[in-house]
């Protein structure tokens, strides 16, 4: 399985963003500001957009996913737990999962954004992909959600799962990070190594290299064993 | 001081808080009544019982800025400086002091490069400035951020809570889930089950949150 993005341009206007690289299968990070064209190349590597110029090539991938920023776009029951359903899964395990027994009979715009989010990616994170591909999976969530979230993507096993996301507090374990800068894709390379040319390193992990404590990789629990190494 | 006293609401049950003047954060879980807390704060709904003051006024008659987290959602005009200027122009000011209000605050907040773009074609992050300056333009006493530093970046987050800082606007309640931030504010309020669960300095309620994901790793690391 992977992905080979050659020479891959998006202009718009007086905007682009470029793309070259190889996703294997993995846990790939993607780090950009808003507006550096993190959705539009999560939208190019799913399949759902072409590129201005260059190609993309598939390879071994016949069951592709994208989770879109805003979990409203997905909503196609009318209930939430015609929502389960919907993604072929049964609502009890998932409303149990998420503590959304209790709204099983509401319509999932009712929900707090929060809780359509947690929905969402219950939903999502319940089945196995060739291709998933994850656009700002953390936002709207708690931080109890997004640590949640973080330890169900880290167990993924199969397939290339690819993050796009600003997130700067809570991460998976990733095996390659990647990072949208100055209008291209730039590859940081596998961890730890990657997080030494990190440009969008969150500050503890600046601090932590500073201090010659570098994390293995950027969980939670990663960050906490470098900072008490002596 | 901010009062609150005997409120029921939907999921909200305080009996009593007091939120002093500067810069409060609201954190705890989806679903724990932050975005309702804020919304009665701001008079856009009312108590079904139970009061709030504002330096003993009703919050409909302070002046209020309120920036949600998808501001595109809430603008209403084409140009930037259309849907700054709404406000003014809705109180029939003159022409010629809109012009330059909106100018001079646009200036300051270093968009004005962005005065006749149209809305739509900006970032995220620069529709959440205009949002701001949308909700700055008539100098508001009490601002109100709910959970508008969720799609940004570090640094816009950042850009946002040193405009903020620089008015010196008496009261600012910002509704966040990125806790190191939360670090910075003047006070912390956690939301549980819509009640206060605990209020106060930072490290007091933060304090009160080790062991859970909302305690942050910089305080628990030690950096």
């Amino acid at each position: 399985m992977r992905i080979d993005l050659d020479a891959v341009q998006i202009t718009r206007d007086s905007w682009s963003v470029s793309a070259t690289g190889t996703f294997t299968e993995g846990i790939h990070l993607i780090s950009g500001d808003t507006g550096s064209g993190k959705t539009t190349l999560a939208r190019i590597i799913a399949g759902l957009s072409l590129p201005t110029s260059g190609t993309v090539r598939r390879e071994g991938i016949s069951h592709p996913m994208i989770s879109f920023q805003f979990p409203e776009h997905h909503v196609t029951g009318s209930t939430v737990s015609e929502e389960c359903s919907s993604w072929g899964l049964d609502p009890t395990v998932i409303l149990e999962q998420t503590a959304l027994t209790e709204k099983a009979g509401i319509s999932p715009l009712r929900l707090s954004r929060g809780e359509l989010k947690r929905l969402h990616l219950a939903c999502v994170l319940s089945q196995e992909y060739d291709l998933l591909v994850l656009d700002e999976p953390f936002s709207s969530l708690d931080c109890k959600e997004k640590e949640r979230a973080c330890t169900t993507i880290s167990g993924r096993t199969r397939g290339i799962t690819i993050i796009f996301t600003h997130e700067q507090e809570q991460f998976p374990r990733v095996d390659m990070l990647w990072e949208i800068a100055h209008g291209s894709l730039h590859s940081r390379g596998s961890l730890p190594n990657a997080l030494r040319t990190w440009e969008h390193a969150p500050e503890i992990i600046r601090e932590l290299i500073r201090k010659g404590r570098e994390p293995a990789n950027l969980t939670r629990q990663d960050i906490r064993e470098a900072a008490c190494r002596i | 001081m901010i009062e609150l006293s005997g409120i029921r609401h939907t999921n909200l049950d305080i009996s009593s808080l007091r939120i002093p003047p500067g810069t409060t954060s609201v954190i705890g879980p989806n679903g724990s009544g932050k975005t309702m807390l804020l919304k009665l704060l701001a008079g856009i709904t009312l108590p079904q019982s139970g009061t709030v003051f504002i330096d003993g006024l009703h919050p409909r008659e302070i002046e209020t800025g309120w920036v949600n987290e998808f501001p595109d959602r809430n603008i209403l005009f084409g140009t930037v400086f259309d849907e700054v200027a709404s406000s003014l122009r809705f109180r029939h000011l003159p022409d010629k002091d809109v012009e330059r209000t909106v100018e001079i605050l646009l200036d300051s907040m270093g968009i004005s490069p962005l005065t006749d773009r149209p809305v739509y074609d900006l970032s995220g992050g620069e529709k959440v400035l205009v949002a701001l300056a949308a909700a700055l333009v008539h100098t508001p006493r009490f601002l109100v951020l709910d959970e508008c530093d969720s799609h940004l970046d570090n640094n816009r987050a950042r850009q946002i809570e040193r405009i903020v800082q620089e008015r010196r606007i008496p009261y600012v309640i910002r509704c966040t889930q990125q806790v190191e931030s939360a670090i910075r504010s003047d006070h912390v309020i956690f939301l549980e089950n819509g009640r206060v669960a605990f209020d106060g300095l930072p490290t007091d309620v933060f304090a009160q949150l080790h062991d859970t994901p909302f305690y942050p790793l910089s305080l628990e690391c030690g950096i």
